[in-house]
């Protein structure tokens, strides 16, 4: 049926910040279905508070707001923009609540505005555990035990009578937030209430838990037509417990027959009826008996998901193109799909490889946080693989994972040798078997060493209760170990002598040169010598949703050992961009953003885009977004496979974050043409001595620093330049490992730590500068050009790391004579390193002096929201100077200095590790950012901090216990509240600080002298915002225990002085009067050269 | 062992076998991800080389009950990984063993991928797999020989050899004309509560209609076999004097004994995610196909009671044909189970024509 012709203006719903459980895989499909729609003629308006995306490109929708994703704000849009129809499927959770709390308050009805994709009804159905509960029983679909619990009591009546152990699933909720595993009653007290708070309707199903079962997952998509289509099927190799998104997934499913496969199709096919979705897809768990086969239903997410992310990479088709097209009324048959060019997307992918996906965690940043896997989900980002067997992809997922490793062990990084595995002693095998029986980030390891310990498949499958198919793959992995290591060399220098046909099937089931090197004794680039000597070389095939049926138009590749190179490369310039891999903390999606600008410019100059990645998250893993796609782990085996088949003309690093950025230097010595800044320059800016020397040649200021190697060699650095000092690892992400020091007992720690992080690279010392003001310049040059794109300055003071700070764009406190300052050091650096693309540098501002902390020669995480605000495509432009043209042609020669602002603030992972303190430093910890974008400063900041998932209250009861040094700056803010008509409680200590100025504040006890306490007044609802200031190196504990407790909560809270001067200004804002919003594109209008075009 | 397999055009390829011998067909592709002893025991697929496109075979071994007939029919089998163990709760013996007991023929560790796109492109081939002899010369003397050698009907082979009584005793009679009928589709007639009587493929008019059937089902079986102008023949008479439903292969002898002719594909619909759409509408299904030859569009259209109700979306070949007035329905895909042993829709279309002949 044609499209619909009743509507012509729709809104699309983004998912907002970057957090567990929602990632950029929203991005992925919200920018296809901005393209699908605007392809069928829609005039599309989009809403999204993340400004990393892709999708709010100005470009993407015809109208794009950058404002908190609430209803408040959403119904002024659509009070504005008067859209006919709104598309809540392509926003993950966040939209599709949203959607639903619109409905229920009455704006779409008041408004006319239709929800297509999913109807209220089918999102009611799907995320109403009653209805749906309900509804799976109407047409007999088995579910697990259960009930709904909407109080604490009402729960632990279901959860006693049904037995544990049990899950909870709080309704409405993302990721598996707020649920979880319970083993006895007072587990079970304590989660009920957490899930009740969490859930926005304070539901939560008591459900008997299917541990151990098989996971087993479908993606469905059904039209109009009624037309419905399974994309493909998943199987969790992690079975039922941990979270899907926490899961190892294969797909296809491995170990299905035909009939159990047909009776999952029958039910998906039956339920997305039931629940009625009638244009868009859906993804359906399942759980399975292994033992009976008998199956249960686990859950239906009625929209696009990060499994549907996940099988659109895997078989190529692509599902938010097609939802979108669906949810306008065309189907199936009508909507072609471009990979194969000849089919229509009324067609059922077939793959003829294996897919595999394998999770990031980022347990090192949260030491506090139990490390074990459940239904919550943790996991930050995920990398797929591709093989022609299970045992390829297994181990090309282990390596894309960049940890460091690069396989399934046997890379001469594993923690349990050999050695000891010969004979495992009694507490080693506890340890392997404890390992494998709770899920956890290592698992996978642990499961070879359970192998190599001598333990059965049985004995494994009876821990783990993971497939034995899965396990005997494994094991065939580590025989195939086995046999390599029996021509291990004596010496290095010996050269590796290995037959053929075992070299062969080692790398056809996926060995790396690296592991193959350690096996052999012997070094990487020799196993690379002894392939190319044997000719066993890697051959590429097709992604192409078919099996080779048709001969398909736009097809992706992947690496594997078969006799026929599919690769086709052509012969047009090419350049290859090296994309970020995994998502994690201090890596993400702004990186995606840069790699994607970057294919788009490439195909603007005419230059054919070669992009790798692994992420299948991504928009650069799409399959239109670059001219060719190789999905494959990001090292420098598979990155110089590539290269040596595609031949470009250069290999752009600078945009995927700090994994190209660390491959440079090995690439340049391989003969492999950097571009932009070079690979010399590089260097100067990562190795701090040579840093060091070109800050002083500039005459700049830098803090006091030194390069060790050990703890004696830092002790004396540190004395020299006296406490505190900032220690760090060189060469590394999101300040990892990174820590305020402030004696020598703690630097003892922290160098320890450091050094495990930093390997061969040396650690770096800096004099800490207390109370200083950051800043981060963005910068653009083409080696003669050098343009500004935004001058950046934290809100929090120094000391917390960049990728946490809140920022403002333009600058809000900085003097006239400081940014002078700070622009003249900017370009005065990126001339000495002859930038040529993308610059960052960190600065400190403390007593009018400018210190220079680091200069990183990439793009970094703050390109896409500079870009947004100046309304300039920065990392379009880089590529078009790396490529060789000049800023003047391109006409960006001018700083551009915002007439409004923008304030970014980032979010935090917080609620997902119970227990973890939320005090933020210079070792990176949140997973995503939000902008807040207004005329003025406080409303831009309140603004962000609502995006940023603050409940900011407009009255009520505020907590303020501060630091002996913020007391005198607490006074003022303190003094606005009351204005505000806000009551303050406070501890003895801010109390009478308070009390000294007038300002009358009730003092509650410390938490161990008496009650009630703030923890219980925070239980009780009674504490609207708090205020809480660390007292000092080592926190104490009552500090701990209210921070943790705001999360649980979800209290709006700030732990720096500046931002409770900002959050107080800005609920000025709201009480006095009110948020506006305003498009982007409206912005843009008001800078004056805005004019320009690039 | 070492094995091969070679090509008419002389392309080869190496690979593995556990089995010294030797086998000869076409090479025929199938890109199902599961399904691997159904298709070697679908009698449609007697005396083929069957590649599975999927790379990773014998994952969830094998169990009597998912056999389609009692024995295997494949020539020889072709795939990338066979493996070494499985693991469902039904099965009971690995796809080795099977193979084993059936002195099956498998050549392994071989790039499908390569060969799938190479058939593609080259249309249908004769093939051979060895283990014994690896000369391209010689082993195309033996493709030449075995093309050469004078046709010869697997039809006496594939079907039952007397009539035989299944499903209950006291539901609706239908005759089912054994052309090789797999187990899948006896099933779902026996779920449909019929009793089925199944002839031999060389059944007279005479002696279906003397047990006094409500309908007959011509089933699927080996394509393009010499004996099935006969059999077209022998129905012929039929038509219009009882519903007829045929499937696959029954779907051509039925449009061949209409008068339409056959055409054979470049490269055949194996697989299970075929769409077929209804002319005039914008719904269809997702079906299972096994075919390499389609019904001529042309000669079809001169036969004027007989409507295309279904066509394959992807290339608009005959996929479904309805006759109203003779109560004929053909369908050239697999109607196979829609779950749970339930029948196909078109199974549950065509006993509704038998009900309203009382």
């Amino acid at each position: 049926m044609p499209r619909r012709k009743d509507f012509k203006k729709v809104l699309m719903i983004g998912s907002g910040p970057i957090v567990i459980g929602q990632a950029c895989e929203f991005d992925y499909s919200g920018s296809q279905a901005c393209k699908a729609l605007r392809e069928e003629g829609y005039f599309t308006i989009l809403v999204n508070s993340n400004p990393a995306t892709i999708m709010t490109d100005p470009g993407m929708a015809d109208v794009t707001y950058i404002e908190p994703l609430n209803v408040d704000v959403l119904t002024k849009i659509i009070a504005k923009e008067r859209p006919e129809a709104l598309l809540p499927t392509l926003g993950g959770q966040t939209a599709l609540n949203l959607a639903f709390f619109l409905m229920k308050q009455g704006v779409l009805k008041k408004y006319g505005v239709e929800s297509i994709g999913a109807s209220v009804d089918a999102i009611a159905c799907a995320e109403d555990r009653n209805l749906f509960k309900q509804a799976m029983q109407e047409i007999g679909v088995d579910m697990p035990k259960s009930g709904i619990a909407r109080s604490v009591k009402e729960g632990m009546k279901i959860g006693l009578e049904i037995g544990f152990p049990l899950i909870l699933r709080p309704a409405y909720c993302l990721g598996g937030s707020g649920g979880g595993i319970v083993y006895n009653k007072e587990e079970l007290e304590m989660l009920l209430f957490k899930g009740i708070q969490t859930s926005p309707v304070h539901q939560v199903l008591v459900e008997q838990s299917v541990l151990g079962w098989k996971e087993i997952e479908f993606e469905v998509m059904r039209d109009c037509a009624d037309n419905v289509i399974i994309i493909t099927s998943m199987e969790n190799i992690d079975p039922m417990g941990v979270h899907t998104g926490d899961s190892i997934v294969v797909a296809p499913a491995q170990t299905l027959t035909p009939q159990e496969y047909t009776d999952f199709v029958y039910l998906c096919k039956k339920i997305i009826r039931k629940i009625g979705i009638s244009g868009g897809g859906a993804n359906i768990q399942f759980g399975q008996n292994p033992d009976n086969g008998k199956i249960v239903i686990i859950e239906v997410n009625p929209r696009l998901s990060r499994s549907s992310a996940l099988a659109s990479k895997a078989t190529g088709f692509p599902i938010a193109r097609v939802a979108t097209k669906l949810a306008v009324g065309l189907t199936l048959p009508e909507v072609m799909n471009q990979v194969t060019g000849k089919t229509t997307s009324f067609f059922e992918p077939t793959i003829d490889y294996c897919v595999f996906k394998i999770c990031r965690f980022t347990f090192e940043k949260f030491p506090h946080a139990e490390k074990i896997l459940n239904t919550s989900m943790k996991a930050v980002g995920e990398a797929m693989s591709i093989g022609r067997n299970f045992k390829e992809a297994l181990q090309k997922g282990m390596r894309s994972l960049e940890i460091k490793r690069f396989g399934f062990g046997a890379d001469g990084k594993d923690k349990i040798t050999d050695a000891m595995l010969k004979n495992p002693n009694a507490s080693l095998l506890k340890q392997i078997k404890d390992k494998i029986r709770i899920p956890n980030d290592e698992r996978l390891f642990y499961l070879r060493y359970a192998l190599k310990a001598g333990l059965s498949i049985d004995e494994i499958f009876a821990l783990s209760r993971i497939d034995r198919w899965f396990l005997h793959n494994m094991q065939q992995l580590v025989e195939l170990e086995e046999e390599i290591k029996q021509y291990r060399n004596e010496l290095v220098e010996d050269e590796p002598k290995m037959p053929v046909e075992l070299l062969a099937q080692a790398k056809a089931d996926g060995f790396s040169d690296i592991q193959l090197a350690f096996l052999l004794n012997t070094k990487e680039v020799k196993v690379k010598q002894l392939r190319k000597k044997s000719s066993v070389k890697a051959a590429y095939k097709l992604v192409d949703t078919c099996a080779g049926e048709f001969n398909a138009q736009q097809p992706y590749f992947y690496s594997t050992q078969e006799t026929k190179d599919e690769a086709r490369p052509s012969k047009n310039k090419k350049v290859v961009i090296l994309g970020g891999g995994p998502n994690r903390i201090g890596q993400g999606i702004e990186f995606d953003y840069c790699c994607c600008h970057a294919a788009y410019a490439l195909k603007e100059e005419g230059v054919d885009s070669v992009m790798v990645n692994c992420n299948p998250e991504t928009v650069s893993t799409d399959y239109d977004t670059s001219d060719r796609l190789y999905f494959e782990p990001l090292t420098f085996e598979d990155i110089m496979n590539i290269i040596e088949v595609e031949k470009p003309l250069g290999v752009i690093v600078q945009f995927g974050g700090q994994t190209p950025i660390n491959l440079a230097v090995a690439l340049r010595q391989a003969g492999v043409n950097i571009l932009g800044t070079s690979s010399e320059s590089i260097d100067i800016a990562e190795d701090r001595k040579r840093f060091k020397q070109m800050v002083d040649k500039l005459g700049l200021l830098q803090p006091n620093s030194g390069t060790v190697f050990t703890f004696a060699e830092a002790q004396k650095v540190a004395s020299n330049i006296g406490y505190p000092v900032l220690v760090r690892p060189s060469y590394v992400l999101g300040g990892r490992a990174m820590e305020i020091v402030y004696d020598q007992e703690l630097l003892e720690r922290f160098i320890q730590e450091a050094a495990e992080v930093s390997g061969e690279h040396p650690i770096l010392i800096d004099k800490f500068l207390e109370d200083a003001i950051e800043v981060d310049v963005d910068l653009i040059g083409d080696g003669e050009t050098f343009v500004i794109g935004g001058i950046m300055e934290h809100i929090e003071q120094a000391g917390v790391h960049s990728g946490d700070a809140a920022m403002s764009l333009p600058t809000y406190t900085l003097s006239p004579d400081i940014l002078k300052k700070l622009r003249e050091a900017s370009y005065r650096l990126a001339k000495e390193l002859h930038i040529i693309g993308l610059m960052n540098v960190q600065y400190a501002v403390k007593d009018g002096k400018v210190y220079v902390l680091e200069v990183n020669p990439r793009a970094s995480r703050t390109v896409p929201l500079v870009s947004k605000v100046i309304g300039v495509p920065l990392a379009k432009l880089a590529t078009k100077v790396m490529l060789g043209r000049k800023l003047k042609d391109l006409r960006f020669t001018e700083e551009i200095i915002p007439p409004y602002v923008a304030v970014k603030e980032s979010v935090f992972p917080f609620n997902r590790f119970p227990g973890v303190d939320v005090m933020l430093g210079p070792e990176m910890k949140s997973t995503g950012e939000v902008m807040g974008i207004d005329m003025d400063f406080a409303s831009a900041y309140i603004k962000s901090q609502i995006a940023a998932g603050q409940k900011v209250p407009k009255n009520g009861n505020v907590f303020i216990s501060v630091h002996d040094q913020d007391k005198r700056d607490i006074v003022f803010i303190a003094k606005k509240f009351k204005d505000l008509g806000f009551n303050i409680f406070a501890s003895s200590g801010t109390a009478s600080v308070l009390e000294k100025n007038n300002i009358s504040a009730k003092v509650l006890p410390k938490i161990s002298e008496g009650r009630p306490n703030i923890l219980d007044l925070m239980k009780d609802g009674k504490i609207q915002m708090v205020i809480n200031t660390p007292s000092g190196r080592i926190p104490r504990q009552d500090e701990v225990k209210i921070r943790s407790q705001v999360i649980l909560y979800n209290i709006p809270y700030t732990t720096t002085i500046s931002g409770a001067q900002a959050t107080v200004n800005g609920i000025e804002v709201l009480v006095k009067k009110d948020l506006n919003v305003k498009s982007l594109q409206d912005y843009h209008k008001k800078i004056k050269n805005g004019k320009n075009k690039y | 062992m070492k094995a091969i397999l070679f090509l008419e055009d002389g392309k080869s390829f190496n690979g593995e076998s556990d089995l010294g011998a030797e086998c000869l067909g076409e090479v025929i592709i199938n890109t199902a991800v599961v399904g691997y002893q159904e298709m070697i025991t679908d009698p449609a697929n007697a005396e083929k080389i069957l590649v599975f496109t999927y790379p990773l075979i014998g994952n969830y071994g094998c169990a009597p009950k998912f056999s389609e007939s009692t024995k295997v029919w494949v020539s020889g089998l072709v795939m990338k990984e066979k493996s070494k163990m499985y693991s469902n709760w039904q099965a009971k013996s690995s796809l080795d063993d099977f193979l084993n007991d059936n002195k099956t023929l498998a050549i392994y560790n071989l790039d499908t991928r390569t060969l799938t796109v190479h058939l593609r492109e080259k249309g249908p081939l004769v093939g051979i797999i060895s283990t014994s002899e690896f000369d391209p010369k010689k082993l195309s003397e033996k493709i030449k020989e075995f093309k050469s050698r004078p046709a010869k009907s697997l039809l006496p082979f594939v079907s039952t050899q007397k009539m035989r009584t299944l499903g209950k005793p006291k539901g609706k009679k239908i005759a089912v004309l054994d052309l090789g009928a797999t187990l899948g589709l006896i099933r779902q007639l026996e779920a449909l509560g019929f009793s089925l009587a199944v002839f031999p493929y060389n059944a007279s008019a005479k002696q279906i209609l003397a047990i006094k059937p409500k309908g007959l089902v011509l089933s699927s079986g080996p394509e393009n076999d010499c004996g099935l102008e006969t059999v077209a023949q022998n129905i012929k008479p039929l038509i219009g004097k009882l519903p007829i439903l045929g499937v696959a292969t029954g779907c051509q002898v039925l449009a061949t004994s209409l008068g339409a002719q056959l055409a054979r594909l470049k490269l055949g619909h194996r697989g299970v995610n075929y769409p077929i759409a209804r002319p005039g509408t914008f719904k269809g299904e997702i079906t299972a196909q096994n075919h390499g030859y389609v019904i001529d569009n042309n000669s079809l259209r001169k036969i004027k009671e007989i409507k295309v109700t279904a066509y394959n979306l992807n290339d608009h070949t005959i996929e479904e044909i309805e006759s109203k007035k003779l109560k004929i329905i053909a369908v050239a895909y697999n109607p196979v189970s829609a779950g749970f042993n339930q029948a196909n829709a078109i199974l549950i279309k065509f006993s509704k024509l038998l009900s309203t002949r009382r």
